[in-house]
């Protein structure tokens, strides 16, 4: 029997370690250039914990066989905003805190069978700061770790910015029991269903407009105010528009308004982020995030060790989705051979792999002896070794 | 260039009709001796992806193609993210619980608890008979379900019923229906919202050339 790994989860080979790994590095960097800490929440919390308040289906989470009400993370956010509320009350807020790690999703595949999938997730949270300071803080942020990425002008990326307020003032206007199932339809995109709604708001085609109401964000912008008037949100929105606008154009990222877009897991109830690249076929989402207020309210109850005030933004960039974008198959750092003929004794060789690694470079041993050069060239090419040192005649 | 996908078999000729009128030609797949899956349009707009039925949701849900034409029964059975954006009106079916002709039963809460039901469909018939409040036995039968009840394998079937046709031909009789299906027009959301107009443009133009198919 072929040994396989479960279906869902993930076997990497050393290239694609090896690029996950210098993503996560050239992330961290960032982050911590902001001055954010690394924190290592667990892989496993208690189910409450995970549903996140009910943002997260109960069938997408992955549970444990155990006594308690245990699962796997799905994403990063409710595990460290739990662990701020409760681990962190001698912390200066706001906190700034950033992980990556897998997590795990579970998928109902067809005939009903569900199938786990694993993904590592690299992301920052920023907590107990209510302002618009951290909206701004967050998306210049993920500007400019996107910057680190060395992403080519091909993969044109795309910032989508929503915002919960401003979907719930779109849909306020509506009859009672029509919120709803507007809400669904327009963040599903599902025209047909807006469609079948009309007819009960008269026909006027509002719903519909709706739809297509997204693109530059001061062009959108201009469109909410003439429909909403001159709400706090849309001012409070339009300054963070500005201070993240010079950072966008600088690195070549559009930026998207677009009110009806919600992320899929319902976490936010503020700012609603995605950045999406156009991968050699299709889009690809390469990171999301937003404003989670009342997460952070529900895990900081008087009963957690400190009250911490209910702010909290945040977000996770999908490490595999950005190597699919940026790593091709030739990256990765090529090691040197040291090969040695008949004559030359083991111990020379093993000296002088040790004096390339002292000189800090990646060289490896072949240990079994060659008859000629050419036939230790043969195995460094084999092997895809950049260079060989061979120690013989 | 924009990418569809298209379900082969019945679908496929209106399908093709229907992009023909928004000025997309993809007749050479109707031709005989084609066994090409991809096929670009003349214009050099479109390509269009000649997949299984049930596959273009997948494709659509995937992104590998932006847009896609599938029945409706295939979108309720596979509950994949797809954005339904035009109701194109041919294809048109009633997914049924049918049982023999001979059977006392002439609704589907007249079954009794616990009895066998066969289907393709089978998350369409567990969702039907769940919000009836009747546990039932669901056998997966990739084809020729009317076999169920003349063999006495199950005591009804939940199956697409287009004429009526194959149903009288084998002794069965439709009770109940559980929808009616025609072809929509489905879209990857995400390519939706970062579409640059092409998509748009491409959507107005089948609704307008499937308003008279509707009327008709």
């Amino acid at each position: 029997m072929a040994l396989q790994p479960a279906a869902g989860a993930r076997d990497l080979n050393p290239r694609q370690v090896e690029g996950n790994r210098r993503i996560r590095q050239t992330l961290a960097g960032v982050y911590r250039l902001w001055g954010y800490q690394e924190v290592d929440p667990p892989s496993i919390e208690t189910l409450d914990t995970l549903a996140a308040g009910g943002g997260i289906a109960p069938e997408e989470l992955v549970r444990l066989v155990s006594d308690d009400p245990l699962g796997l993370r799905p994403e990063l956010t409710a595990s460290i905003a739990r662990a701020a509320c409760t681990r962190m009350a001698d912390h200066p807020l706001p906190l700034r805190l950033w992980a990556d790690g897998n997590i795990f999703r579970c998928l109902q595949g067809d005939a009903g069978r569900l199938r786990i999938h694993q993904q590592i997730q690299s992301g920052v949270e920023l907590l107990g700061e209510p302002s618009l300071s951290a909206d701004v803080e967050l998306i210049r942020l993920l500007l400019a770790a996107t910057g680190s990425l060395g992403l080519q002008p091909e993969h044109k990326p795309t910032l989508l910015m929503g915002h919960h307020g401003l979907l719930q003032a779109l849909l306020e206007p509506l009859p009672a029991g029509l919120g709803e199932p507007a809400r669904a339809a327009l963040t599903s995109f599902d025209r047909l269903s807006l469609q079948a709604l009309e007819p009960q708001l008269g026909n006027s085609g509002e719903l519909l407009s709706l739809l297509e109401l997204r693109g530059r964000p001061q062009q959108v912008l201009a469109q909410l105010q003439n429909r909403l008037g001159d709400m706090p949100l849309l001012q409070d929105l339009g300054r963070v528009i500005d201070l993240v606008t010079p950072a966008a154009q600088g690195l070549g990222v559009e930026l998207q308004l677009d009110p009806t877009f919600q992320p899929h897991f319902n976490l936010y109830d503020g700012l609603v982020l995605k950045l999406v690249c156009q991968g050699a076929d299709v889009p690809i989402a390469i990171a999301s995030g937003g404003r989670y207020d009342a997460l952070v309210g529900r895990f900081s109850t008087p009963a957690s060790l400190m009250t911490l005030p209910a702010a909290g933004v945040g977000f996770g960039f999908d490490v595999e989705h950005v190597r699919e974008l940026v790593c091709s198959t030739r990256d990765g750092q090529q090691t040197v051979l040291v090969a040695r003929g008949p004559a030359t004794p083991l111990e020379v060789a093993l000296e002088r792999l040790e004096s390339l690694h002292s000189q800090g470079i990646p060289a490896e041993l072949l240990g079994e002896a060659t008859p000629d050069r050419s036939a230790a060239e043969a195995v460094a090419s084999q092997r895809g070794c950049g260079d060989l040192i061979w120690l013989g005649p | 260039m924009l990418t569809i996908a298209l379900a082969k078999g019945a679908l496929l000729k209106d399908s093709v009709r229907c992009f023909a009128a928004a000025g997309i030609d993809f007749s050479a797949l109707l031709d005989k001796g084609n066994r090409q899956l991809m096929v670009p349009s003349p214009c050099g707009r479109a390509r269009a992806l000649l997949v299984r039925n049930g596959d273009v949701p997948v494709y659509v849900s995937y992104g590998q193609a932006q847009l896609g034409v599938v029945g409706y029964d295939v979108l309720q059975e596979h509950q994949l993210p797809v954005a339904q954006l035009l109701d194109l009106g041919f294809g048109g079916c009633r997914m049924s619980v049918a049982v023999k002709a001979s059977s006392p039963y002439r609704r589907a809460a007249d079954l009794p608890a616990h009895c066998r039901i066969a289907s393709k469909f089978t998350r369409c018939a567990e969702r039907f008979f769940d919000g009836l409040d009747l546990p039932v036995e669901l056998i997966h039968l990739t084809g020729s379900v009317e076999l169920g009840p003349i063999t006495g394998m199950s005591e009804a079937i939940v199956d697409l019923v287009a004429t009526g046709r194959t149903l009288a031909e084998n002794g069965l009789v439709a009770i109940e229906d559980l929808f009616h299906s025609t072809a929509r027009l489905v879209g990857n959301p995400l390519a939706l919202r970062l579409d640059q107009g092409d998509m748009q443009q491409l959507v107005k133009e089948l609704a307008a050339a499937a308003q008279p198919i509707e009327v008709a």
